[in-house]
């Protein structure tokens, strides 16, 4: 029942997030320099025909108009028409969406697969040859640029080794397994990397704590102990950690979806920036938004759960 | 490189003029693009990578000829102009058919044809604007005219007057002729075209697909209808390293817009040819004229003699070397690309020459140290390469050449305004006439001279005399006359011409692209 209606005081708190959210937004596209009609019709246009655009566009409308409709509308569930695909918004939108989520999620549960391991090898050999090995492969990984790392592997596993495709998204799951795995495992990389360390960190904080030398102490067999106290504690900090990431994740789309041809939103988003197309920005923007607010609230009530002392109010 | 370039000219015009003799049928071509098509309807077309597109799925009554100096057959088979001018009659070819077996007949010409002239529809509306009417009787469609009109038979070989079918848009959902047009497009599934293939899928920013339209009515050298192909799979990659990735890796048989500094390295790949097809892109950068800048300071741009100096100054040979690797040449036409109709070959214009350049600037009594801030493409490695090399060269002038960084809108913008000293600028013709790239560039009603400022009253005044003028002589003396005008003015940074760089399989055969920068696939094949 509490953790009802904090979900409920959660999503409450959201509205004003998003009001905030739609007048940054909205001012920062429109303070821009750049010309949307010129962005649509040009730079040959006329200025008769600029002047047409902007009229059908209601670019011409007092800002407080233009802001008005823009908030009166996406509360009706209408994001306008893109500019530059003339098309709903939202259409737009839901086309290109579920590529994207399904990259972040295929990056988040590569990060996992690869960082978690190897945290606990790390922490278990603590200041050994394991333990500098792992460390430093992922201090590489951190210092190199996402667009870099993903090149390398293009040329390496894609195109001479052919192992996976160069780009593109396949037909079914299993062939977008196969394509997405070259763009997840670039992001993942990154990410893994910031997880390993925290996750090494907390391991050996947790290896050091009264708890486990008493769980130690009393019997326990390794396999329990580590699982049930040490991994438990340990991965406290680290789903908040990765709550966090995957706000970067998914900007970082931006990046891999171009490098990779994967036709997701991030990529979508930089045509929209390109073309100054306000409304596809704007629904981009809130989209994004609700999609990171809905993760911090997962990431919430997953702590919960781990570590039943953070109390939902 | 050079020899590259004429190379590819011939290929180029051998593809048109006479196709590969044993025809291999059948296949699917796979090409990446570097950006997708949004729409392509001829009347609504207005970006390079929907322009290029048009041709294969809607054919023009006419066609440029491989030279691009005429015109020749294309849905008519013959046209004629009346002697005073103010008609042409164009007689259909026998057993016209669209994709899906409907006749393409003078309702659908006409149809298409008013879509196109009508200025509340289609931003190309104003190249169409000596047309009075449009009838048709039987196979014969006969174009009246206002005034005569020397560039007529281009507009009908230009993409916004191919032939879209009537019925089509009739039964299209949507209250407007825009709304018709997006949901034709929108729907990714089987359209009806008048060229070689049909829009089959279409998925936004990722995919496209053209199938062979069995209704078309050029034929092959095998004596079957093209095009030799069953279809074109378009992928958008817009990253150049991953769509090169992607042609070594043998997953797309053609990957455009390849960046200079890798072609190079793929001349050398046996598997791959290299094709450089000339093309009428210019590179100039756009000098403001105005006496004083936007924000009221004195201009140093303004004199003649300044914006002679920096174009002596400017080594163009060197910056072919820097930015394409030596893949283009020095602008011989002031106003145009040398592959132009009436293009004027004045040398190479202001060939490097610094003591001249020195010489001027001390009439012009230029301080050292005066400050010009040349503006550019945020991103872009060839204008920051560019700009590099015109601080260096200018330096010697006394010139401190700053830099500022912008976005495409951004810059389109500050043309606009005149809020700019100089910046980067480029052009494709979209028609098959001169007129557009010279109203565009030098005359001051039309864009003030491409946002320069420029304004010269003998060049306006040719300019709207050869809108009218069919006497093709006095036309090109005309041209000529605007061109020496224009170059001795400088009014723009006289740059280089690139071509069009396509790496293609050598799996395939017969693609072209022409100077326009429409691509060709009608004659490609696909050996496997």
């Amino acid at each position: 029942m509490a953790s009802i209606q904090y979900i409920l005081k959660r999503l409450l708190l959201m509205i004003p997030t998003f009001f905030l959210v739609m007048i940054i937004i909205f001012l920062l596209v429109r303070f821009l320099p750049g010309d949307p009609a010129i962005a649509i019709a040009g730079d040959r246009a006329s200025d008769a025909d600029l002047e047409a655009i902007r009229e059908r566009l209601g670019l011409n409308q007092p800002m407080l108009v233009q802001f008005w409709l823009f908030v009166t509308n996406t509360l009706q569930g209408d994001l306008g028409r893109s500019i530059l695909l003339r098309a709903p918004v939202i259409d737009v939108i839901f086309d290109r969406l579920p590529t994207t989520i399904f990259l972040t999620l295929y990056a988040v549960t590569l990060s996992l697969l690869i960082a978690g391991p190897l945290a606990f090898v790390a922490a278990l050999n603590r200041n050994k040859w394991p333990d500098a090995v792992i460390r430093t492969v992922f201090q590489v990984g951190l210092s190199m640029p996402v667009f870099y790392i993903g090149l390398i592997l293009l040329t390496f596993l894609a195109a001479q080794l052919r192992w996976f495709p160069v780009g593109g998204y396949g037909d079914t799951f299993v062939e977008r397994l196969h394509h997405m795995f070259l763009p997840s495992v670039t992001v993942a990389l990154y990410t893994s990397a910031i997880i390993m360390r925290n996750l090494r960190s907390a391991i050996i904080e947790v290896l050091d704590a009264e708890y486990v030398q008493f769980a130690r102490a009393k019997g326990l067999p390794d396999r329990l102990v580590l699982g049930r106290h040490v991994l438990r504690n340990a991965l406290i900090s680290t789903v908040t950690l990765l709550g966090l990431s995957i706000g970067n994740l998914m900007s970082g789309t931006l990046v891999t979806e171009t490098v990779f041809a994967v036709p997701g939103v991030g990529r979508l988003m930089l045509e929209a920036i390109f073309a100054r197309d306000y409304p596809l920005i704007q629904g981009l923007t809130l989209t994004f938004a609700v999609l990171v607010s809905v993760v911090f609230l997962l990431t919430d009530l997953f702590q919960s759960t781990l570590d039943p002392r953070m109390r939902l109010t | 490189m050079r020899g590259k370039l004429i190379a590819a000219a011939v290929a180029a015009a051998t593809a048109f003029a006479m196709p590969a003799m044993a025809q291999d049928r059948g296949g699917v071509l796979n090409f990446a693009r570097y950006d997708g098509s949004k729409l392509i309807d001829p009347i609504y077309a207005d970006r390079n990578p929907d322009i290029w597109m048009v041709g294969s799925l809607f054919d023009t009554l006419l066609r440029s000829s491989p030279d691009g100096n005429s015109v020749v057959s294309g849905l008519a088979e013959s046209h004629e102009m009346s002697d005073d001018g103010l008609s042409v009659s164009l007689t259909l070819q026998e057993g016209l058919k669209f994709s899906d077996g409907a006749p393409l007949t003078g309702d659908d010409v006409v149809f298409s044809l008013d879509r196109a002239r009508n200025p509340d529809l289609s931003p190309w509306a104003g190249l169409l604007g000596s047309i009075k009417e449009i009838t048709a009787d039987g196979r014969t469609v006969t174009i009246s005219l206002n005034s005569p009109d020397p560039t007529i038979l281009s507009m009908l070989a230009t993409f916004n007057t191919a032939i879209v079918s009537k019925s089509v848009f009739d039964a299209a959902e949507g209250a407007t002729d825009q709304e018709k047009s997006a949901a034709i497009f929108a729907a990714g599934g089987a359209g009806v075209g008048s060229g070689p293939f049909f829009l089959s899928g279409f998925e936004h920013g990722s995919s496209m697909s053209f199938s062979a339209n069995p209704n078309y009515w050029k034929m092959g050298a095998d004596g079957k209808a093209l095009p030799y192909v069953d279809g074109v799979e378009f992928q958008i990659i817009p990253d150049d390293a991953t769509r090169i990735l992607k042609l070594q890796a043998g997953e797309v048989d053609a990957a455009e817009f390849i960046p200079f500094s890798r072609v190079a390295e793929l001349q050398a790949d046996p598997s791959i040819n290299m094709n450089l097809y000339p093309s009428t892109r210019i590179i100039y950068s756009p000098i403001n004229t105005r006496e004083n800048r936007a924000d009221g300071t004195p201009n140093p741009l303004a004199d003649v003699r300044v914006r002679q100096a920096i174009n002596y100054a400017t080594n163009k040979e060197a910056l072919i070397g820097l930015v394409l690797q030596g893949a283009g040449k020095p602008m011989t036409s002031p106003l145009m690309a040398a592959a132009t109709q009436l293009s004027a070959d004045l040398g190479p214009l202001y060939g490097y020459n610094m003591e001249k350049a020195k010489a001027l600037i001390a009439e012009a009594g230029i301080e050292p140290g005066t400050k010009i801030t040349f503006t550019t493409l945020a991103g872009s490695t060839d204008d920051s390469t560019i700009f590099a090399a015109l601080q260096q060269m200018w330096s010697p002038l006394g010139i401190a050449l700053e830099v500022e960084q912008v976005d495409g809108p951004t810059r389109g913008a500050k043309n606009r305004s005149g809020e700019f000293d100089i910046h980067t600028y480029g052009w494709v013709n979209d028609v098959n006439d001169p007129s557009q790239v010279v109203g565009w560039l030098g005359h001051t009603p039309t864009a003030k001279a491409v946002g320069t400022g420029w304004e010269n009253p003998e060049f306006n005044s040719l300019f709207e005399a050869s809108a009218t003028e069919i006497n093709a002589e006095v036309r090109a003396q005309q041209y000529e006359t605007m061109q020496k005008l224009y170059a001795d003015s400088a009014p723009l940074l006289f740059m280089y011409e690139t071509p069009f760089a396509v790496a293609v399989s050598t799996a395939v055969e017969g693609y072209v692209q022409t100077p326009l920068g429409n691509n060709i696939f009608e004659e490609a094949t696909v050996s496997r």
